[in-house]
């Protein structure tokens, strides 16, 4: 089957840029693809995926993803690793610093669902119908999701800074 | 926080932003951001927060990709970490039968973990019994609305669970229903097929992770395949020939992922 691991090859990059999105932890972001790149694999050779295979990968990657969340909430209480120090510096033009660290700490406290939505299409440019079916989402939920998420990210970013630093 | 004026509503504002509007609804929506400040600057805000996002993650994108996230690689080892079944899983799914009638509640369950499988069984079984016989109420929610019936299942799993569709296999949704199991809630999923036979797929959620390979059992007419998938604990119960009950459980675990 090599064209179905060359197909799944051109999505790694994708997929570990929005597993690193999701937890700001670049070493749990690279576990969660291998794990999800293991399963899609595994469910290969049993099943021909009718959809885009972009979309399947991504939903593969969000259900592990969730489940290793379900764990943790049993887990003892663990800190999430602040990654901003060894983040890539950013070009001149582009907004500074700590304006991206406002942004990505403004990202951590939306909700997870709204977190999941907004990234796959201002970060990974999904369509809505095709994060739709990432989500397994109805359309209208998608687009509602999208409208909260972004306009509570800039009310985030709109708050007075004591309040804004949370963690 | 602005409001939108008249015309314009908030979720074409999105759409614009995120390029999903037809070229003449995304001309409308920049002659009215060129006469309307408020929503102009409302979305400059919010593509400024898109670029932010795009300028944090975007260069991971660029990043080599670690040897060890080579899908050719991890399809040559076999999977990767040698935890559990996936060596057996490389040459497809492997049936293991655990016990004949005798072993039905788990004497024959000899490896850790496999209490909450014997569990997983009885109740599967059980509640099985219970409903396939029942003509007037064998489901709470019908598969007519198999849309509500799986958003309100997930919900209550807190799983996304995409109802599998057995029809290749000659059985159509009946419905489902929601149960207790121990603390928790399980679903299950009844099928029937031109015969009238019924077959039932129980879903409880795990906090395992990875997955088993698919197990049989048996008492007396009834048979039961059960495995462990990703977040999930599933188990088809029906009366019928070891085969026919595998080949109807390998597609419900292809939708099930």
């Amino acid at each position: 089957m090599p064209d179905f691991l060359d197909e799944v090859e051109a999505c790694v990059p994708a997929l570990r840029r929005y597993a690193r999105a999701l937890t700001r932890d670049a070493d749990r972001a690279d576990d969660l693809v291998q794990d999800c790149l293991e399963r899609a694999i595994r469910k290969r050779s049993l099943w021909r995926p009718t959809g885009p295979l972009r979309a399947w990968l991504f939903r593969i990657l969000l259900n592990v993803y969730r489940n290793d969340l379900r764990r943790d909430r049993r887990a003892p209480m663990s800190f999430p690793i602040d990654t901003m120090a060894s983040e890539p510096p950013s070009p001149a033009d582009q907004p500074g610093r700590l304006a991206l660290a406002d942004t990505a700490r403004a990202l951590e406290q939306l909700t997870a669902e709204q977190r999941e939505a907004l990234l796959l299409v201002a970060l990974e440019g999904l369509s809505y119908a095709e994060a739709a079916s990432v989500l397994e989402i109805p359309l209208g939920t998608l687009m509602s999701r999208i409208a909260r998420a972004r306009e509570a990210l800039r009310a985030l970013l709109e708050a007075p800074p004591r309040l804004r630093t949370v963690k | 926080m602005t409001k939108t004026e008249p015309g314009i509503p908030r979720d074409t504002l999105h759409a614009y932003i995120d390029g999903q509007l037809s070229a003449e609804a995304h001309a409308a929506v920049e002659r009215h951001l060129a006469s309307h400040q408020e929503d102009a600057a409302l979305v400059a805000g919010w593509e400024r927060d898109g670029h932010a996002l795009r300028a944090l993650y975007g260069p991971i994108g660029g990043e080599s990709v670690p040897p060890a996230l080579s899908p050719h690689r991890i399809a040559r080892q076999g999977h990767g970490r040698p935890t559990d079944w996936r060596k057996l899983a490389a040459a497809g799914l492997v049936l293991v039968a655990v016990g004949a009638a005798a072993g039905w509640y788990g004497r024959d369950f000899t490896e850790a973990g496999q209490a909450s499988t014997a569990t997983l069984l009885d109740k599967a079984v059980a509640a099985h019994n219970l409903y396939v016989g029942e003509v007037v109420h064998p489901v709470e929610v019908a598969g007519a609305q198999d849309g509500h019936l799986a958003r309100w299942l997930s919900k209550r799993l807190d799983r996304t669970i995409a109802i599998p569709d057995l029809k290749p296999a000659g059985f159509s949704l009946v419905g489902g229903r929601l149960l207790p199991d121990g603390r928790g809630p399980a679903a299950q999923f009844m099928y029937e097929d031109h015969q009238g036979r019924r077959v039932t797929l129980y879903i409880k959620p795990t906090l395992e992770s990875g997955e088993s390979s698919f197990r049989f059992a048996n008492t007396g007419p009834v048979a039961a395949l059960f495995w462990r998938d990703e977040g999930i604990s599933c188990a088809l119960v029906g009366e019928l020939p070891r085969d026919e009950l595998q080949a109807i459980a390998t597609q419900a675990y292809e939708q099930l992922g």
